[in-house]
């Protein structure tokens, strides 16, 4: 016993073991992400920052119909409306609390009209406690921004909806 | 042995005027009933042996109507006549108010006698200008001769009749639907109970009856109910006026006895026109079920042999089809009228309708589905006995009868988008 | 009764009860969409059809009567296939826009579709598309989504009594809409909102503003006419968004006038008080309460100080609380003042110790409807108090006779049997003229006719109201009512237009008597005799004076005059910024516990249902911490509940009350010129009203405008517009020309900013043509 343990702490077995792995590694197929430099695929089913979407004629689609309002498990949604001008049910409030919103997806499932989504942007930050609260106006730039690639993901997503 | 009751004067002169009524023992029967002062029980049992049943398509019979009517009960009665006649096919009382207008007026002045009304109403359709004229000028001839009125023939009985002009609604041709446009208000039936019997005009104890039940009446007092029964056949007394149109040599009303043989009456009306093969007949006007031709051909028009045929001698116009007839086309005319003459009231009736209407249009002009058959099957089941009146069901009949007896037709229609029949191609 | 088997279960029936009555009771609940327990029998909606043993077809359970014996399958296979195939059909016309759709979350077909509808549809052809009538600022529709049960059709008909509403039409076509295309100008018209079981007619007002499922329902008692309609507040985030009404059967049934409905509006108006405002050298500034209040309190101190406490008066609104009346009062008499007054709009205060305990039917309104003759003196009922004119014409339609002598005919909805028309100073003559037919005396022909309807009847009642309150005349015109009630073993009612009057001459806030009707020690004075003799000190609760007061050009003098005036408000208005010291902002009875008691002496009790915006408090709690600031004893309550206890037990503690006995009033004489009539619109007569944007847009409306008879139009030379005055104030309004009016008269609109100068409306007016 003894002299096992002498003989591999003279030819350095455990050392020349740890080299062989290392020697490996160093030849193989490299796994980690650079990110920010590089990112990780993301499925077109990501939820992300929430946006609200227009029609291709630029009206908005959000009918104020409450349903993500209700449905929110987490009451991260306010919504207050009224009649338009053109007699039209818009909403004149419509906020997420991003503090209290659990990404859940529940707000996108209930829209009837696909306004609500949540996007594939999530590298978001704030800076003020304030900013937590998005508006309408942000979730209407949100959808503008990336309506192409909701529109894809939807495409995607429609033979299992 | 044709035109005995109703039609008895056609072959006269002026056969409209009081003088030739007169002249053809007119009124005689009312003279003798008011002046004798008759048990109005006892007419009703002539009536029931008579084996009258109203003309106007549901066949129900007449002296037991009558005998709903509380005669005793104090306040106002009355008695109304459906001369609406507004189901496709049917041309009879309008001939029957040009030529023989004072024997409706002799019947209804009877009917008022047995079952206590005072008043009367014609409800006659609106179209109908020359009948209008006729018979409001028998009703003045009448009035001048004081056989309408207050104390009839000295008798201390009042009876008087008024004319009410329809507006041109299918839907006022239903009794209670008439009620209530004669009572100035939107035709629209009303759910029974409560019957006309007890609950009527105003609110009033009223009987209705069709023109040729009651043109009939007099006819039946005079000859007795065993004489008038004896004209037709047990259940099925008396004779029945036919309108016979469609492919037919000589279209046109035919007064025969219940119980001849449809070959009979359509050697009548001259066969089927330029000797074409008959493909089907509807029998009783556009809501009974259709009867495919060489069924027909066994068949005597009276109510139990019609209803053995699977349809209904309903107002007895008899719509006859030849082999030239697209049966799509055909239905999609027949379930557009019921489309629009439902009066909307109630559910399955007014979206029903408008569902089968647009689906057998579809089917006609070549974009037809396959399951569409079973779907016009379905809805028309759904329709039918679920409204308040018998439009539902007079919409749904030709639809479900149409399907059973010439699906293959529609299955045609279906898959080639056209029609089978050469005559008239659809218009895919 | 009829024993009849529902779904295998025995159940016990009323004869001619219906089968889906039946039902109900028995706990089985039949789909249905056109019945409606208070409308008549449809039957045209086919949802409710079920088996009937031995009946061929199914048949509609809200149309077949009951008999003994009948055996019912309501879920049997048969039956919910009918159910289901009706459903298809009232679907494949219907759109599927339930998420901007108000009903949605509270709409029948919605709720029954889940149950009975199917999942994917077998229709395939386009759907109806229908075009949607105006029928006015009330009442939005989408008439696409009808499906024809003609609920509103009915009850527009049946209950309103207006027949503006048709269905013409047939088969697909048919369609609902107005009467020529017209507004629906019932005063009841807002029901159909509730009745209409599909979003075809929603609320305007409330329109895209919220969802049933976050509204929380919050019972309230409406207190715009002394009927104290039973609702529901829906509130969202602290606010009123809608009223609904609160099913009781023995005030409102399951109705609401449209006053009640959308007065709620106002509620949020810009000129709401939110901030206590005290009057400096600088002019007025916001203050806490912790300076107001004590500023209050001091003010009033300092007047009864100085000048004794009869230098001091309150005057309440007619439609504040009865705790509310109640502390102010206990304040003003502990204080030492008897001059408390809540008649504002009173024309004549002769006889006052005549009055009984408290002005109202003194019987149930549901007994109205068993009445069998009704005399309407001085009273427009279906505007001034639209649900109880309801009652009194369901009692017509059983054979009852309504008969009225007015000063304009206005349009019934039902038939009178008599009318007079005759000018204000007549209306006590007219009723004499009755009485002396009732006493076998000579009379003219509809006098003659009145006096036998009242005769023949078993319970006549007189009905003294609004129009006979707001003139000179009452005095003579409920002395003369009770002569003709003494002749025909009849009752006087008489009903004043404040939504709580009887609880404030319950609580005492009149100057002659006290709590429940109890001696009070110095008779005050009353509105007329303030007017005559202005006081030091006024304490005012909840009063726009400009538009709240019959006379509001003496009511103005009355502020000037005073020294301090302490003013509880819950809006804004320029004479109390003129005028007041104080203005502490006060809770509107929809924001603040209280107590309504109606005509028929039934005390309702509610909580608020929001709370009051910004600093805006309770009544009974600013009073009561005047009292404590004042020390005065018996302050010390800590809830509303524990004033009305009080109130209550003062009431019980009282007992039977007797009035003394009507004196003699002479007839009055006709002034020589024309004749005032005071209009006051059903939507004029609070402030919360007057504030509510739906119901200023209604028909109902008050108009800036005169109307006179064609005699005397001609006259005055038919003139476009005249100038009326009392000879210190005038206004310049267009006339219009109405034969309804009586000869002599001209009517003037009164809470109106046009004639809030003028004085009184009743009596001698001059009139004048104006440029």
């Amino acid at each position: 016993m003894k002299l096992a343990k002498a003989l591999k702490s003279l030819f350095l077995i455990e050392l020349l073991r740890g080299m062989r792995l290392t020697g490996k590694r160093l030849f193989s197929p490299k796994v980690t992400v650079q990110y920010p430099d590089e990112k990780t695929p993301q499925s077109h089913r990501f939820r992300g920052l929430h946006a609200q979407r227009r029609y291709a004629n630029g009206e908005e689609r959000c009918i104020a119909c409450k349903l993500c309002e209700v449905v929110c498990p987490a009451l991260a949604i306010t919504i207050e409306a009224e009649p338009r001008e053109d007699g039209s049910r818009r909403t004149t409030r419509y906020e997420i609390d991003l503090f209290k919103c659990i990404y859940c997806g529940f707000c996108e499932e209930s829209c009837p009209v696909d306004s609500i989504v949540e996007t594939r942007h999530f590298e978001f930050c704030m800076e003020n406690n304030s900013e937590r609260v998005i508006d309408k106006q942000r979730l209407l730039e949100m959808g503008d921004r990336f309506e192409a690639q909701i529109a894809a993901d939807r495409a995607l997503d429609r033979p299992y909806r | 042995m044709a035109n005995d009751v109703c039609f008895r004067l056609n072959h006269l002169d002026r056969s409209w005027a009081l003088a030739v009524y007169r002249d053809q023992h007119g009124y005689e029967v009312l003279e003798q009933v008011l002046r004798e002062q008759r048990d109005p029980a006892r007419l009703i049992d002539e009536l029931k042996t008579s084996a009258l049943r109203g003309r106007g398509g549901a066949g129900f019979p007449t002296g037991l109507k009558w005998s709903f009517m509380q005669r005793g009960a104090p306040g106002q009665k009355y008695i109304v006549c459906n001369a609406d006649e507004g189901e496709p096919g049917t041309c009879k009382d309008r001939d029957i108010m040009r030529y023989n207008p004072h024997q409706l007026i002799e019947g209804m002045a009877l009917a008022g006698y047995v079952i206590g009304a005072t008043r009367g109403y014609v409800y006659l359709r609106g179209e109908f200008w020359e009948p209008y004229e006729r018979l409001q000028g028998a009703i003045e001839e009448a009035r001048a001769a004081g056989l309408l009125g207050s104390n009839l023939l000295g008798s201390g009985f009042d009876f008087d009749l008024d004319i009410h002009l329809g507006a041109g609604a299918y839907i006022c041709g239903e009794e209670t639907a008439l009620l209530e446009s004669i009572e100035g208000k939107k035709g629209q039936p009303r759910y029974k109970p409560p019957f006309p019997a007890s609950y009527g005009l105003y609110g009033r104890p009223t009987t209705i009856n069709n023109v040729e039940t009651l043109a009939s009446v007099p006819e039946i007092i005079r000859h007795g109910g065993q004489w008038f029964l004896e004209l037709g056949k047990p259940n099925n007394g008396g004779t029945k006026i036919f309108s016979v149109s469609g492919h037919v040599e000589r279209p046109g009303n035919y007064e025969v006895p219940l119980g001849t043989p449809f070959a009979e009456l359509l050697e009548m009306a001259g066969g089927v026109l330029g000797g074409r093969r008959l493909k089907a007949v509807i029998p009783g006007g556009s809501s009974t079920p259709v009867v495919p031709g060489e069924r027909m051909m066994e068949v005597t028009m009276d109510y139990d042999g019609i209803a053995k045929a699977g349809s209904m001698l309903g107002a007895g116009s008899v719509i006859v089809i030849d082999e030239t007839v697209c049966m799509v086309r055909l239905l999609a005319r027949l379930s557009h009228f019921y489309y629009e003459e439902s009066c909307g009231q109630c559910t399955p009736c007014r979206e029903g309708t408008g569902w089968l209407a647009r689906v057998v249009h579809r089917i006609e002009h070549g974009q037809g589905r396959a399951e569409d058959l079973d779907l016009l099957d379905s809805v028309a089941g759904n329709i039918g006995g679920r409204t308040i009146c018998a439009l539902g069901d007079a919409a749904a009949m030709p639809v479900q009868s149409f399907l059973k007896h010439f699906r293959d037709e529609f299955e045609y229609h279906i898959e080639h988008g056209r029609c089978m029949v050469g005559a008239t191609p659809a218009h895919g | 009764m009829a024993t009849i088997e529902i779904n295998g279960k025995v159940v016990e029936a009323r004869d001619g009860a219906m089968l889906i009555e039946a039902a109900a009771e028995a706990g089985f609940a039949i789909p249905h969409f056109c019945y409606h327990r208070k409308l008549t029998i449809a039957a045209s909606c086919r949802m409710c059809l079920v088996e009937v043993e031995k009946a061929p077809k199914p048949l509609p359970a809200c149309a077949t009567p009951v008999s003994d014996g009948m055996k019912v399958q309501t879920r049997s296979p048969k039956a919910l296939a009918a159910q289901k195939a009706v459903m298809e059909f009232l679907l494949i016309n219907h759109p599927l826009d339930c998420p901007i759709c108000d009903q949605g979350g509270e709409c029948d077909l919605q709720e029954l579709a889940v149950g009975y509808g199917g999942d994917v549809t077998r229709f395939a052809e386009g759907k109806r598309v229908v075009g949607d009538p105006d029928l006015g600022p009330l009442i939005a529709t989408e008439m696409t989504r009808c499906i024809h049960c003609t609920r509103c059709v009915r009850f527009i008909a049946e209950i309103a009594g207006t027949r503006e509403l048709g269905a013409p039409g047939r088969g697909e076509h048919m369609h609902i809409t107005s009467w020529l295309g017209g507004q629906v100008g019932s005063e009841l018209s807002g029901n159909v909102i509730d009745l209409c079981p599909v979003g075809a007619l929603t609320s305007k007002p409330f329109r895209f503003r919220a969802r049933a499922w976050e509204l929380n329902a919050r019972p309230a008692v409406a207190m715009h006419d002394g009927l104290g309609a039973n609702l529901w507040f829906d509130t969202l985030r602290g606010q009123v968004l809608r009223a609904r009404p609160r099913d009781n059967e023995a005030v409102n049934e399951c109705w609401l006038s449209d006053r009640d409905r959308f007065a709620c509006a106002g509620l949020h108006s810009d000129d709401r008080l939110r901030q206590p405002l005290l009057r400096d050298r600088n002019g007025w500034r916001e203050a806490g309460w912790d300076e107001a209040l004590p500023r209050a309190a001091q003010l009033l101190r300092n007047i009864v100080d100085n000048r004794g406490g009869e230098q001091l008066a309150a005057l309440a609104a007619p439609s504040q609380s009865a705790e509310e009346y109640y502390l102010l009062q206990k304040l003003l008499r502990a204080l030492g003042s008897p001059h408390i007054e809540h008649r504002l709009r009173q024309g004549c205060f002769t006889a006052q110790e005549a009055m009984p305990l408290m002005p109202g039917l003194g019987m149930a309104p549901e007994a109205l409807q068993a009445g069998d003759a009704f005399l309407m003196v001085g009273c427009h009922l279906r505007k001034e108090q639209p649900l109880l004119n309801h009652r009194v014409r369901q009692a017509v339609l059983n054979g009852a006779a309504a008969m009225a002598i007015n000063p304009v005919v206005w349009p019934s909805n039902y038939p009178l049997a008599a009318e007079q028309t005759v000018a204000p100073s007549r209306l006590a003559g007219a009723l004499a003229e009755v009485a002396q037919a009732l006493a076998g005396g000579e009379a003219g022909g509809e006098a003659a006719a009145m006096a036998e309807r009242l005769r023949d009847a078993e319970q006549p009642l007189i009905l003294v109201g609004a129009v006979a309150q707001m003139g000179e005349y009452l005095g003579a015109i409920l002395a003369q009512a009770m002569q003709v009630a003494e002749a025909c073993g009849g009752r006087v009612a008489f009903l004043p237009e404040g939504g709580n009057s009887a609880a404030a001459w319950l609580a005492g806030a009149v100057p002659h008597r006290g709590v429940a009707g109890s001696h009070a020690p110095t008779v005050g004075k009353h509105l007329r005799q303030l007017y005559a003799e202005p006081v030091a000190g006024l304490l005012l609760l909840g009063i726009e004076p400009e538009r709240d007061s019959l006379d509001p050009a003496a009511m103005a003098r009355l502020l000037e005059a005073a020294e301090g005036v302490v003013a509880l408000a819950a809006y804004d208005s320029p004479l109390l910024r003129e005028h007041a010291d104080v203005i502490l902002p006060l809770a509107t009875w929809a924001e603040s516990a209280g107590t309504q008691i109606n005509h028929a002496g039934l005390w309702q009790s509610y909580r608020g249902a929001v709370a009051a915006p910004g600093e805006a408090r309770p009544g009974w709690k600013v009073l009561r911490v005047l009292g404590n600031l004042l020390d005065l004893d018996g302050f010390d309550f800590n809830a509303a509940d524990e004033v009305l206890a009080e109130l209550r037990a003062a009431v019980d503690r009282q007992g039977a009350f007797a009035p003394t006995p009507w004196p003699a009033v002479a007839l009055p004489d006709a002034p020589a010129s024309v004749e005032a009539v005071a209009a006051l619109s059903p939507y004029s007569v609070d402030a919360m009203v007057r504030r509510s944007p739906p119901l200023q847009a209604a028909s109902d409306a008050p108009q800036p405008c005169c109307r006179v008879h064609p005699a005397l139009a001609e006259r005055l030379g038919r003139p476009q517009r005249v100038r009326v005055g009392d000879g210190a104030a005038s206004a310049v309004l267009a006339l219009e020309i109405d034969e309804r009016v009586a000869d002599g008269c001209i009517v003037v609109p009164t809470a109106i900013a046009e004639t809030a100068l003028l004085g009184a409306l009743t009596g001698a007016i001059s009139v004048e043509q104006a440029a």
